[in-house]
């Protein structure tokens, strides 16, 4: 139910990690590896981000973009349904559907379901904005789109989706958390770490107040503060939360992080791939 | 759910359409129309709502979004099922399937009121309204409100298993609410005001349930007295929410709020800025008793008199009307609002839908497109407006300007005098804790509370014997 998360379909709609970070068919015809899968997902998430930034968006609208871009690439049918069912959804290719493209239809789809409409054409402006800024790339082109691309796309990743829009963050129940176990001191540092989730395909396959624990998890851990009494009297497994906590660092081992603590993913690799995707055949 | 592959058929058929047989065209508004279609398989009937593309370049309507997006939620036997969501690629339309549903309130008082001139039976006027508290129940307690309950959105199921359950439909401008929501007129939303709060008139900034509580309140007078409790006059200047008219007929019935029932009235915009019409009391013999059919000790006008609570934090919550005593007498609720409760008496054959069959899935009416179809049922005076409606304007969804069922000229017989009588209606003062109802999701794996496992605190624990 809309408030409700465990009646919820996004509760539904959890994936097994297997099921998640698998490449289609399609995308392995055309040469895409694993790794390029990953890294494209990454850097169309980031894309989210910087757009969003522009445009002035709250983060629960960055979020549920990211979630729904990752849904359209993630979104399986058992085989059962899809036997039932010959027209159900199925993972999408990046070949069909361009990450380019479907990025920011995903935040603009997200914009309207979080009652913050952003206009088609302030994306528009925005990402022939963000390309020039990005210099004289060989992939430039590419991501120039027209707003007819962008509402065609809408109704495509409407239809990926499923036309399941609700989804639920980590947010509401880090702060409350936080506050139950009296740490609001750490509440910029676990906050940012659910940020950093969104890079990933968690959202996919935990519960959202999981993930926030993991990240408070790793939040004590960094700040040296000991909450083991507060972990061990809530009901949760505590195995799956240091898991999740653990797959969160080794993706910050996998990224190689800047200064600031940014993404660094070279340019160069993320164009190979997405030319790989975009080829034709 | 929604194929979407429309490749295959000609612009009139896509491939999806297959599937259904459209009978014709029911409805229409501003965002589109409906039809009434069979499945072809199982042969039952299917109300098929079709977005138009909005022409700024928009993509898909927010009033869609809205509706999918709730109702790809929830799940609730007097909440409108929708069945499938299909997209036609070519002409970008998008197109709900729903449940279909032969009668609304607003036929059933309309017959009642024009045809048969008598009143709804008790038992039905009963369980329409339990029904109808019992889908709001579920809707609020997953912090959903509504905020266009009307007559025309509340359907009543025709001829089969679902004989005369009650749904709610049109969730166009519905919205969870776990943020504090700003009044849809900032949005130039226009909904009929009729059923609007009197905070909301007196421009709070803010929904909450009590609103829908509200409504409730009016459908149920109207259900009893066959007629609109509080029938404005819009301001039509732009959207407006500052609604003097509406305002005095809620005063004329229920006389003047006052800081003493109402402490939060203060803070009410145009409670301040308007000395001279609200704050002054130009009625002195008011009562809603006055006004509704009911015994003024009767519980049917407790419960009515709690709903129509002034001060929202005091009104009746859907959880709370559910377990009213009105609810516990005879003649009890009954999940079949349509059939009586007792065996002599009659059965009152409400009208059917009337089916504009000219019409086919591109809304391009073939012929004629001023012949009113349904004839007999366009006497109603108040589409009178509705030039872009052939046949009749649409059951639901009327927040569409030119459409709206607006107090013309026919209705204006419908105002009682009002009599000598100062009791105003009881207030109730029950404090409710509202918004107590669910709890964010992590509170389930808090801990020393062992009864909060995968379930659903939200839920109503139905008692009833139907």
């Amino acid at each position: 139910m809309a408030a409700n998360f465990w009646t919820s379909s996004h509760y539904k709609q959890l994936l097994d990690p297997d099921k998640v970070d698998v490449v289609q068919r399609l995308d392995k015809e055309k040469g895409l590896t694993l790794e390029e899968f990953r890294l494209i997902k990454i850097h169309m998430s980031l894309q989210i981000w910087k757009l969003a930034l522009n445009v002035k968006v709250r983060q629960r609208v960055i979020a549920t973009a990211i979630t729904y871009l990752r849904r359209v690439y993630a979104r399986v049918v058992d085989i059962l349904k899809i036997a039932i069912c010959l027209f159900s959804v199925c993972r999408k290719s990046m070949t069909e559907y361009d990450p380019r493209l479907v990025a920011p239809t995903c935040l603009y789809l997200a914009s309207k379901v979080e009652e913050s409409t952003v206009q088609a054409r302030l994306l528009v402006f925005y990402i022939k904005k963000m390309c020039n800024y990005a210099g004289a790339s060989s992939s430039d082109e590419k991501y120039r789109f027209e707003i007819k691309d962008i509402l065609e796309m809408e109704m495509k990743v409407l239809e990926a989706l499923d036309y399941y829009l609700v989804v639920f963050h980590p947010y509401r129940p880090l702060l409350q958390l936080l506050q139950d176990a009296g740490i609001t001191d750490l509440t910029q540092v676990a906050w940012g770490l659910v940020n950093d989730t969104y890079k990933m395909d968690l959202i996919l396959i935990h519960p959202p107040h999981m993930i926030a624990l993991a990240c408070i998890y790793i939040a004590c851990v960094l700040k040296d503060k000991d909450l083991t009494t507060w972990f061990e009297e809530l009901r949760v497994d505590m195995n799956i939360v240091k898991n999740i906590s653990m797959e969160i660092l080794e993706f910050f081992e996998y990224c190689r992080l800047d200064s600031k603590g940014n993404i660094l993913i070279p340019e160069d690799r993320i164009n190979a791939a997405l030319n790989k995707v975009a080829a034709k055949p | 759910m929604g194929d979407g592959r429309s490749g295959g058929g000609g612009v009139n058929r896509p491939a999806w359409l297959q599937q259904y047989d459209l009978v014709g065209k029911i409805g229409e508004g501003t965002y589109g129309l409906v039809f009434l279609a069979r499945t072809s398989l199982r042969k039952c009937c299917i109300a098929i709502k079709k977005f138009k593309q909005s022409k700024e370049g928009d993509g898909v309507s927010p009033t869609a979004i809205r509706e999918i997006m709730l109702l790809r939620e929830t799940c609730h036997e007097n909440v409108v099922k929708l069945v499938n969501v299909h997209i036609n690629h070519v002409d970008m339309s998008l197109y709900l399937a729903f449940d279909y549903a032969e009668y609304d309130l607003y036929e059933i008082i309309r017959h009642h009121r024009e045809k048969l001139n008598h009143s709804i039976n008790q038992y039905t006027v009963k369980s329409l309204l339990w029904q109808l508290l019992n889908g709001l129940n579920y809707l609020h307690s997953n912090w959903i409100i509504h905020r266009d309950l009307k007559p025309s959105n509340i359907l009543v199921m025709g001829d089969g298993e679902e004989h005369g359950v009650v749904k709610i439909a049109d969730f166009g401008l519905a919205r969870i609410y776990q943020a504090p929501l700003k009044p849809l007129y900032e949005n130039g939303v226009v909904v009929t005001i009729w059923y609007r709060a009197p905070e909301l008139l007196l421009g709070a900034k803010h929904y909450t349930s009590a609103v829908d509580m509200w409504a409730v309140g009016c459908i149920f007078a109207e259900l009893l007295t066959l007629k609109p409790l509080f029938q404005g006059v819009e301001a039509k200047a732009t959207p407006n929410p500052f609604q003097l008219d509406q305002l005095d007929k809620i005063f004329k019935v229920l006389g003047h709020p006052t800081p003493e029932r109402w402490p939060t009235l203060v803070n009410l915009p145009y409670w301040q800025n308007d000395q001279q019409h609200i704050q002054g009391h130009k009625y002195d013999n008011h009562g809603l008793h006055n006004f509704v059919t009911v015994p003024q000790k009767s519980p049917a006008y407790d419960l009515l008199s709690k709903m129509l609570e002034y001060d929202p934090r005091k009104r009746i919550t859907a959880a709370q009307a559910l377990e009213h005593e009105y609810f516990r007498m005879d003649p009890l609720p009954g999940r079949n609002a349509l059939v009586p409760s007792q065996p002599g008496e009659k059965i009152v054959n409400y009208p059917t839908r009337p089916v504009d069959t000219t019409a086919d899935f591109e809304g391009t009416v073939a012929v004629q497109p001023s012949q009113p179809v349904s004839s007999g049922n366009a006497a109603s005076g108040n589409i009178a407006v509705a030039s872009v409606a052939p046949s009749r304007s649409m059951p639901r969804s009327m927040h569409v300007v030119g459409m709206q069922r607006m107090p013309n000229t026919g209705m204006s017989t419908f105002n009682v005098a009002p009599q000598a009588g100062i009791g105003a209606p009881g207030s109730g003062n029950i404090p409710i804790p509202r918004g107590a109802a669910v709890q964010a999701h992590q509170q389930q794996l808090r801990r020393k509370d062992p009864s909060m496992g995968m379930q659903n605190p939200g839920y109503p624990q139905q008692k009833r014997r139907f």
